[in-house]
């Protein structure tokens, strides 16, 4: 089982321009999409994502919904793509968004490939605006003192807030626990 | 019937001979690569585990009274003869300031944890049911009328568990970065998860004063526990600082750096600290105490 949690916030702009798309049929897809960091074309890439998400697409391989998705929006565009199965997890990543995998009581970044998972691996994806107020460190103690998804959201969401009062424009992030 | 051979009787008889030493030989040459390969694996295993036993606690601490008139932290470090079988445990206990009996309740939850060491590093579940109890005897006694705060970290074999009950600290120093491994558990952070789900900036939740109330804290009934599930790794040259709030208080973590290195012995470190907080004359210093623990090889 795979437990999730999404945070989307303005961070004090007008609009959220950023966007978190998910699929659970047929598979396990997620996908983040940094938005806010681009000047224009946001809203069009978002539909776009949104049907794409919505459609058949999603019963394709990894592989070929990574190439769908990166010929139907404009260069530059930066997103993460990743599918997790029960024992592992597929990334594909454009530009400012990471994620980050803590397993055995320590974090590493994930990079594109497929990896291993194994029960109780906590996965945070994110923009790089959500990451900049975060240390490694800060994110590896929130999850292991976590007893969910959303407790391990709140808890980096609060180091950020003490930050900047939620006030540093959009934060998009997304947290993953592997349940046996 | 007639058999004819080329090999007479007597060079058959060499020949099997032959044979059968063949077949030990190699029997044994394989029993050999399987004893050697058996050793060296067992070689390497040691290696390795001698690599992961490489890191060892250095503790130094201080407990100062500031300008208050009693001394309301109290700490307790398990002794280091006991770390290979059961590792480390260094907490402090902040009486909680404008209720009485601080010293009571503080000095009641280091004792106590004290006689209850050895803890079992890989059941966080019953060291947090041990700070629990402790928390729901002081509930049973004072009903709310005092309390405690409570930090905890157990080290053992380069993993670290830590406990928080209230807003006392558990700071990490590495790579140059601080962080604050434990959140306050304050209402601040409740208020904060309200407004960022109503998609809200967050500025007034740190306005109102009372908001800095304590959610949990050791004289809580049925105390809700700060606490890791699986252990932190710890690296060379970390450095742990378990310590009230009079420490913080006074030395902001962003200027934790400056007086504690890791470059630098515990000692030497917790020292620097301590005359730190001494200099800045705070009439007002709250009691401060603090572990400093550096994470250093030790070649015994």
């Amino acid at each position: 089982m795979i437990e999730y949690y999404q945070f989307k916030h303005n961070g004090g702009q007008e609009s959220y321009k950023d966007g978190i798309f998910l699929s659970i049929v047929p598979h396990m897809t997620f996908l983040v999409f940094y938005g806010s960091n681009m000047e224009s074309g946001s809203s069009e890439v978002r539909k776009t994502l949104s049907s794409i998400f919505q459609g058949k697409d999603m019963e394709l391989g990894f592989e070929e919904l990574d190439k769908k998705i990166s010929e139907s929006l404009p260069s530059g565009s930066e997103y993460m793509l990743i599918r997790i199965s029960k024992d592992s997890i597929q990334c594909s990543r454009y530009g400012g968004v990471e994620a980050k995998i803590v397993m055995g009581g320590e974090m590493r970044q994930l990079s594109n490939g497929f990896f291993g998972l194994s029960s109780g691996d906590r996965i945070v994806l994110g923009t790089a605006s959500f990451f900049s107020f975060l240390s490694d460190e800060a994110i590896l103690a929130d999850a292991l003192v976590s007893g969910n998804c959303s407790e391990w959201m709140n808890y980096m969401v609060r180091r950020i807030s003490d930050i900047n009062e939620l006030s540093c424009g959009n934060l998009t992030a997304l947290t993953l626990i592997l349940r046996d | 019937m007639i058999e004819f051979g080329i090999l007479t009787d007597r060079m058959s008889e060499l020949l099997g001979t032959a044979g059968v030493l063949f077949v030990v030989a190699v029997m044994s040459f394989f029993y050999i690569a399987i004893i050697l390969f058996i050793n060296v694996m067992t070689f390497k295993k040691k290696i390795i585990s001698k690599g992961d036993d490489f890191l060892l606690p250095e503790i130094s601490y201080f407990l100062e009274r500031g300008k208050r008139e009693k001394q309301e932290d109290s700490f307790y470090i398990s002794s280091m003869p006991d770390y290979a079988a059961n590792g480390v445990i260094c907490c402090v206990s902040d009486g909680m300031g404008g209720l009485p009996d601080g010293e009571v309740v503080s000095r009641f939850t280091t004792q106590t944890l004290k006689e209850h060491y050895p803890l079992d590093f890989d059941d966080p579940e019953a060291t947090a049911a041990v700070i629990k109890d402790i928390s729901d005897k002081v509930y049973e006694k004072y009903k709310l009328g005092s309390g405690a705060t409570l930090v905890l970290v157990h080290i053992k074999d380069n993993f670290m568990h830590f406990y928080s009950l209230g807003d006392s600290n558990i700071i990490l120093l590495r790579d140059n970065k601080v962080t604050l491994l434990n959140q306050k558990q304050n209402y601040v952070s409740a208020i904060i998860q309200k407004m960022a789900e109503g998609n809200m900036t967050t500025r007034d939740a740190y306005l109102d004063n009372r908001a800095r109330g304590l959610i949990d804290f050791v004289g809580n009934y049925n105390c809700n526990i700060l606490k890791t599930s699986k252990p932190l790794r710890l690296y060379e040259d970390d450095i742990i600082i378990v310590c009230s709030d009079g420490v913080t208080d006074t030395i902001p973590l962003e200027k934790l750096k400056k007086y504690v290195q890791p470059q630098n012995a515990a000692r030497t470190s917790a020292e620097r600290l301590k005359y730190a907080i001494r200099n800045k004359k705070n009439k007002r210093q709250d009691n401060y105490t603090g572990i400093v623990i550096k994470m250093e090889r030790s070649f015994i």
